[in-house]
């Protein structure tokens, strides 16, 4: 039995073996097809006007390209977000946020972010303060496709993030939505 | 919309030494919306909209904003600014059609 097991495994081996050179072979190929699309595309996107539009993004899709892995801590306290509960109109929603963090010092608040979860593309907004800032708050206004969370996150100096987020009704959409269906 | 461009600044009507003032700024532009066909595809092609915006006081750079079109028509950016000393405040916004417009404004104290 045992001498069996072994001429069994030793079979395999034989098998993946050549299994391995075909794999090989076929994962060079998609490498080179896989390189080929991604300078191909980082070409593309050179050339392509700041206007262009961008591709559809989910919002965490767009929270794992801006912040990558990196945990967010409740700004609960720390953050004021002033946002209407309710938007007639949401082409032009009014939204203010107030950090109480320093803006100068060992640790200060470098952006403020403003994210629209159901947006097409939900990073509406960045803002980039200096120590002449004096504090960390902003205002604009924001359009918004649909009901949905805003959220204001406030990223560190040192990497932290902080984030609050506050529900929104919308009447009308300030955007143009795919057709329903 | 021949105004498209304009920037109007406004700041506060009086301002003392080491204030944190806040400036508000705003530009007359369309910021186009993305435009889809009757499939719902969105049509490809360099939509007019403002996406950037940069504050200088005496050509030191105090701050930036990175806009998309998820922001308004006619884009109004309030921020905050540490006046430690008299100086002129330079805001610049920057289009998709590669133009820039200014607007300048003195910051004096009173």
């Amino acid at each position: 039995m045992k001498l069996m097991a072994r001429a069994e495994t030793f079979d395999e081996r034989r098998l993946t073996r050549r299994l391995f050179i075909k794999l090989s072979v076929a994962a060079a190929a998609v490498v080179l097809v896989w390189e080929n699309f991604f300078t191909g595309g980082r070409v593309f996107a050179q050339t392509n006007p700041p206007g262009w539009p961008l591709a559809d993004e989910p919002v965490e899709a767009t929270l794992k390209r801006l912040f990558g892995n990196r945990g967010f801590t409740s700004g609960e306290g720390r953050i004021k977000m002033e946002l209407p509960a309710i938007a007639e109109d949401g082409g032009n929603v009014a939204i203010t946020v107030d950090a109480d963090f320093p803006v100068s010092g060992a640790t200060r608040a470098r952006h403020i972010y403003i994210i629209s979860d159901k947006n097409r593309r939900p990073m509406l907004a960045k803002f980039s303060l200096s120590a002449d800032s004096g504090r960390a708050a902003i205002a604009t206004s924001i359009r918004l496709a649909t009901s949905t969370d805003v959220r204001a996150v406030v990223e560190m100096n040192d990497g932290a993030l902080y984030a609050v987020a506050k529900h929104v009704r919308v009447t009308i959409s300030g955007c143009d939505l795919p057709p329903a269906g | 919309m021949a105004e498209v461009g304009r920037v109007s600044i406004r700041l506060p009507s009086t301002i003392k030494q080491g204030d944190v003032i806040r400036v508000r700024t705003l530009v007359i532009h369309p910021m186009e919306r993305v435009q889809r066909d009757k499939q719902g595809k969105i049509i490809p092609k360099n939509y007019h909209f403002v996406h950037s915006m940069a504050a200088a006081l005496d050509g030191k750079e105090i701050m930036r904003a990175e806009l998309t079109q998820g922001v308004s028509q006619n884009p109004g950016l309030t921020f905050p600014l540490k006046v430690d000393r008299p100086g002129k405040l330079t805001v610049t916004f920057f289009d998709t059609t590669g133009k820039a417009y200014m607007g300048q404004a003195e910051i004096r104290f009173s």
